[in-house]
């Protein structure tokens, strides 16, 4: 295998051999008789040991195809080995654990607070207060509830469209 | 992780225990992190959609075919998730320009620090190159370069052709030489 070329000078090479359908011949479909895409699996491992034995042949015999094989190698060694690792203490478990369980939170309380709401209702308007007492009082509990709803979902509004909800403070 | 010891532990998720998530979250975050960081070149970018992708597949889990593998389904959920960010980043910035450092040393630390040093700055020269790529080059490079799926794995994830895949690689990678070119440097 020869040296590995600079990509200036390989891309450089190539440009100043293309045919006149414009393509050059490491830009073509196939090289020396090896096509793009046997030429990717052949340099992933991906090809079969025959497809291998044909490419090996064809590398060998073309030091244009041994000159883009070593660069893209050189490529996808480099790619290979950055690592961008995720420390133990930036692990997102935490987070998500806090986000899943907050969703099951309100679901419980929404839930709960919904079953006493009409258990207790059945129970008090069941009763034998007298009607105004129980028209007074269901008008308060009313007017908690929208309160409540309203300042929920103006809330909620807000932070919809807050530009810097994911910026934390 | 083991697909029978997952299997059992995506079952356990499906019937809505949090806790039993865990070992999931902390089996794929690794290799999803480096996923996000790949295909939206930002730490901080990376972090939040990878809990957003954990947070979807577990509202998801009711839908998941349990004899499948987790990890493609899961990289599926992450990468549409990076192209969601993308897509908002590019409505809200046109080009912005990320400064983020990121560390791209390689891995495989060499004993002779001349060689290292060579290795550093061909490693930043590439991880600016791939950078500049399109959505689509860019990804299928991450998945195979920096995450080290097989054809068949990226086909998964991708919903392409195997073959689909040899051709894209070839134009993915094609292009990044064009990139380093640009960038004027030497390579490798």
């Amino acid at each position: 295998m020869p040296a590995p070329p600079s990509v200036k000078h390989w891309l450089q090479r190539t440009r100043s051999t293309r045919d006149r359908h414009g393509y050059s011949e490491g830009e073509s479909i196939v090289t020396n008789n090896v096509s793009h895409e046997n030429l990717m699996r052949y340099l992933d491992g991906e090809a079969s040991p025959e497809e291998r034995a044909l490419i090996d042949a064809a590398v060998a015999s073309s030091t244009e195809l041994q000159r883009e094989l070593v660069l893209f190698r050189s490529m996808k060694n480099d790619l290979h080995a950055m690592s961008f690792g995720l420390a133990n203490d930036q692990s997102v478990w935490g987070a998500v654990h806090r986000r899943i369980t907050r969703r099951l939170g309100w679901i419980m309380l929404i839930a709960g607070f919904a079953i006493s709401g009409v258990y207790g209702s059945y129970l008090y308007f069941s009763s034998a207060i007298g009607a105004w007492e129980k028209l007074a009082t269901a008008a308060i509990g009313l007017g908690i509830l929208f309160l409540f709803g309203t300042v929920i979902y103006e809330r909620r509004k807000e932070w919809r469209t807050d530009p810097y909800r994911n910026v934390y403070r | 992780m083991q697909p029978e010891i997952e299997r059992e532990v995506v079952r356990m998720s499906k019937s809505g225990d949090p806790r039993s998530y865990e070992p999931l979250v902390r089996a794929y975050e690794g290799p999803g992190f480096r996923l996000a960081v790949g295909m939206l070149g930002s730490m901080d970018e990376a972090r939040d959609a990878l809990q957003d992708a954990f947070i979807k597949a577990w509202q998801s889990l009711h839908s998941f075919d349990i004899t499948r593998p987790f990890g493609p389904w899961f990289f599926q959920i992450l990468r549409n998730q990076c192209r969601d960010v993308i897509r908002s980043r590019q409505s809200r910035e046109r080009h912005e320009v990320r400064d983020e450092q990121i560390d791209v040393l390689p891995a495989g630390a060499s004993s002779d620090p001349r060689r290292l040093h060579e290795r550093s700055e061909a490693s930043l020269i590439l991880w600016k190159s791939l950078n500049t790529l399109g959505d689509e080059h860019r990804e299928i490079l991450v998945l195979k370069e920096l995450q080290g799926f097989r054809y068949s794995e990226i086909a998964n994830i991708l919903e392409i052709p195997e073959g689909t895949v040899a051709s894209r690689l070839y134009h993915a990678r094609a292009a990044l030489r064009e990139a380093l070119v640009a960038t004027d440097a030497e390579y490798p």
